[in-house]
Order: C-alpha cells, then structure tokens, then sequence
C-alpha cells in the first residue's frame, strides 16, 4: 500500500513533515485538582490529576518522596470495533506503567513526601498516537493541579514509510507494520525521557526519524506553554489580579 | 445553647469558605431560609444544560450532555447479533454506565463505583419501560431459510455511557445523553456476503442492502427525569455533589414526554417523603421535561442543517 503518494501527500493529505491539528483545554473536569483535554486530529484523550493527597495504602507510602500512580483506560467506543474488555489488558498496564515513568521523570517528588498523585488518563478516541496524546494530557493536568514539576513532558510519535520520515501517525500509518518511534522530551532540559520502538529501523535512518519527532515535540511544548499561559491570565482575571 | 451561640460567633470570624466546610449543613441551611442556593439557583431551578450531538466521530450515535459540571459522554455502536427465540424479530439493547477513575476523587482504580451497577440497571429499566424504542425496528432478516449463517438477524444496540464528570444527578444526566445519543443514532446499512454473513454496507460495493439505506430509529414518548432533594419542608431540584451528599433524601422521578409517570424511585434517606411532596416532585419534572425536550429537539434541528 503507498502510504506517500508521488506528490509527497499522506493518507489524510498530510504533508510528512506535518503534525494532526492539535488542540487543548484545561479544566474539564470540576472535580479534581487538575484536568486536561488533549486532541491530536481524532485521537482524543482526557486527564485528571488527583493529589497530592493522602497515601490510600499506607504500605505504599514513602518518607522521602511522593508516590505517583498512573491508570490509563480506553473507552470502549474509542476504537472502530466495540471493544469488550477496555482495562486490565496487558497493552493498557504497559502504557500505565510508561505514563507513570515518564511523569515521574519530571515531578519534583522530593517536594511532596508521604504523599500520592493519581493520574488517570481516559481515551476517548483512538486514531493512533494515544499514549503521545496521553502524556500531553497528563503534562497540562499536572500543570493545572499546580504539581510542582522540573519541565514540562511533551511527546510526539514518528515513523518511516515507503522510504520517508513521517511525523504523528495515524492509526493507519501506525498498523501499517513500518517503524514506529514514540519520544518524551524535556523541551527545556533539552532531554529525552521516554524513548519507544517497535520494528526494524537502521541506525543511520533512526537519527532523521529521532530528529522530527523532537521537532514535533517541540511545537507541541509552544502549544502547550500557551494554553497554559492563557488559562493564567484567565484566572489572574478572575481573580481580580 | 451556650455552644451554638459559641459556634455562630465562630462562623461570623471564619471565612466563608472554612464555615462552609466545617459546618455544611448549617451553611445549607442558612441559604434555604433565603429561598435559595449556595450557587445562586432557586430551590425549583435545575442548572444549566447542554447538549452536543455527534461528539464521538467512530460511534453510530453518541451525544456529550452537560448538567451543571455533571459531564456525560454516550456512544452507541450497532453490531449485528441473532436474536433469542423468544423474540426472533426483535434487536436488543445493552446499556453500560462506566464511572473511570478520572470523574470524581471518590471513584479509584481496581474496584468500580458504588453506582456505576445501579444507574446501569435504572437506565435499562426506565428505557426498556418507557418503550421509547420499537425493538422490531432492529430485526433485519427474519426466519429466512435460504441465508446460512443467520436464520434470523437482528441488530443489538450497545450503549456505553461514560461519566467524565460527577458532580451530583448522575442519573438525570445518564439519561438526558442516553436518549439524545438514540437520537443520534443512524442504523447502518448491511448486506450478506457470499458466506452469508452480514457486513456494513460501504458505498463502492455492489452488495446489495438487507435494510435499505442509513435511517434514524423513530423514538416514541421519550423519558425524561428529575432528582430532587427532600429536606425538611424544602425541595431542591438537581442538587449538585455537595448537595448530595449532605441532605439524604433524594426522589427521581421519570416522565415521558406525553406526561406519563414512568418511573419513581426513593432510595430510603430519613425525611419522609410525604404524598404532597411526592406531587410537587412531579410538577417540578413536568416543567423539566418540556425544557429538555425543547434543548434535544433544538439540536437535532441543528444537526438536520448540518447534514
């Protein structure tokens, strides 16, 4: 199947070097003390974070930092087929499991001891890209909850396909059984905090398709900074600042 | 008395917010007395409500119904299924009411809410009660012979109903999107394949439809519902999480958009709820089901224009 036509156009007629629209909101759900809502093209993901709080196992508690735990779930509309068993399955608990890693990378856990935060990350839409999206969400309800943090986590997937570099992929291009790069970056730090892939990919070629996904990284931490900066001046005017 | 006089001295220093934590009842009370509401409602005033059809693009139907901040998402997926042999000509519809982790700081991972089993059962009675839905509607080839694989087939309705965010009338908003998502809903055309199994009809294939063409699902009387809050002599109409959880006698009451009393459900609390109160509960639900009657039918107007 030609996943890049001769005049350089995707599937759903993007450029290779182009990201899915983006877009964000903070603050959906009243609830909890932070909240996102994070959408790469159809793939739609919301997040809340509940803590610090109280340690619910006090077996679990630790005395010099704070416990992070993570529980990512798929709605079981999200996907083209009802799915029947949408938590609990080996692929849900490994994403879980690299959710919770990568956000650890960058809590300030030391600040909070003897506490815990819960992340819970529910996808309402899958069209590729979902633990990409997931940590999107998770970055800006974090940064809702006023969780202190070194950097925000940005992450972006990238791929190769009939010989080019492609950034963001569909689920198309996502079970079309090419290389699949997913990268974490600490766009400040200049770090990479979560680094996944799935096929073969020479070495050589690795470097180019590293290099868009950290460029997509990048415009999506731009992105992020703003929504954020916008919700502050919203609340500074709320608040009579 | 000398403690309560102590206790009002205390509230008159706190701020508000602390007395409104330590003593929430009093609080409640307080704002009762005025006739109305910590947040500015009157007593008989349900909160502002949305509703956005089509929300989820990979569904047959769906709708994002807002209550206040109570957020529910519904979508519906069609799958094609052989009826039981009591009903042969007839589709089923399951209903599924998930409460993730993510709506409320009470819900957490490994065992499911409280709710979550109850609401589930409630919508499907109150559904399935209200007969809103034609179930024959959904019989697609009935006892025909010739077919292999299906003597009879029917489509099943599966609805998941997903609470983004709780914050008090889950079942009123469970509702409001479970019907507005039904009325979303186009039922996709299939055809049998040479197995003589039943696939979706896409529009290059020269198979030819076992059902015509998308069409909608003609609802009757739809169902509607009201949870109120009985305390003392007042009534408070859709009461927020707080409210809940402070004042223990809720009454739900279902009608349909004819005025028929579907359902009524009082799940215990201490005040009695007394034959008058019960009637003013009804009256209240009336005046709400011509407003969400009026808000879905809106919406699907708009959608209609769209399309």
């Amino acid at each position: 199947m030609e996943y890049v036509s001769p005049e350089g156009l995707r599937l759903d007629g993007r450029r290779p070097m182009e990201m899915r629209q983006i877009r964000a909101e903070i603050g959906a759900v009243s609830k909890a003390d932070g909240s996102a809502i994070f959408e790469m093209g159809n793939t739609k993901v919301i997040a809340a974070v509940y803590g610090p709080r109280e340690v619910q196992n006090r077996s679990q508690q630790i005395s010099s930092h704070a416990l992070v735990r993570c529980e990512y779930c798929m709605a079981n509309f999200s996907t083209g087929d009802r799915m029947r068993k949408s938590k609990g399955d080996r692929r849900s608990t490994e994403i879980s499991l690299v959710i919770r890693q990568t956000m650890e990378a960058c809590i300030l856990t030391h600040l909070l001891p003897r506490s815990q935060i819960d992340i819970y990350v529910q996808v309402l839409q899958a069209d590729g890209g979902t633990r990409s999206a997931c940590i999107n969400a998770a970055t800006l309800a974090l940064a809702d909850a006023g969780i202190p943090m070194r950097d925000l986590v940005t992450s972006c997937s990238a791929g190769y396909l009939n010989s080019t570099p492609l950034l963001d992929l569909n689920y198309v291009e996502d079970s079309a059984g090419g290389p699949d790069v997913t990268l974490g970056i600490l766009p400040k730090l200049d770090k990479v905090t979560l680094l996944q892939m799935d096929s073969k990919l020479p070495i050589d070629i690795l470097e180019n398709v590293m290099q868009l996904a950290i460029e997509g990284c990048k415009a999506i931490a731009n992105y992020i900074r703003e929504i954020l900066l916008a919700n502050t001046k919203q609340l500074e005017y709320r608040r009579g600042v | 008395m000398g403690l309560s006089n102590a206790s009002e001295d205390l509230s008159s220093e706190m701020e508000v917010d602390a007395f409104r934590r330590l003593f929430p009842l009093r609080y409640f009370e307080r704002h009762l007395a005025e006739s109305i509401r910590p947040d500015g409602r009157p007593l008989g005033k349900a909160r502002e409500t949305s509703i956005f059809l089509g929300a989820v693009a990979s569904a047959n139907g769906s709708a994002l119904v807002k209550i206040g901040s109570t957020t529910m998402l519904t979508a519906i997926k069609m799958e094609v299924m052989t009826p039981s042999l009591e009903s042969p000509d007839e589709g089923c519809l399951a209903i599924d009411f998930h409460m993730p982790p993510i709506c409320s700081p009470i819900v957490r991972p490994g065992r499911p809410a409280e709710a979550s089993p109850v609401v589930s059962k409630q919508l499907s009675d109150t559904i399935s009660s209200s007969r809103m839905i034609d179930l024959k509607e959904l019989s697609l080839v009935g006892g025909k012979a010739a077919w292999m694989a299906y003597l009879n087939a029917a489509f099943s309705i599966m609805q998941d109903i997903y609470c983004l965010d709780a914050d008090g009338a889950l079942f009123d908003a469970a509702l409001i999107s479970a019907v507005a998502a039904l009325s979303h809903l186009q039922i996709p055309a299939v055809a049998m394949n040479d197995d003589g199994k039943i696939v979706l009809v896409s529009g290059e294939d020269g198979q030819k439809p076992v059902n015509k063409e998308k069409r909608k699902l003609t609802l009757r009387s739809i169902p509607f519902s009201l949870t109120c809050i009985l305390h003392k002599n007042y009534i408070l109409a859709d009461p927020t999480a707080e409210e809940e959880s402070i004042m223990e006698t809720h009454v739900t009451i279902v009608l349909d958009t004819s005025g028929q009393l579907i359902s009524l459900y009082k799940p215990g609390g201490p005040a009695l709820a007394y034959t008058s109160a019960i009637q003013d509960c009804v009256g209240l639900t009336g005046q709400r089901v011509k407003e969400l009657k009026s808000y879905l039918d809106k919406e699907n107007s708009a959608m209609e224009v769209v399309v």
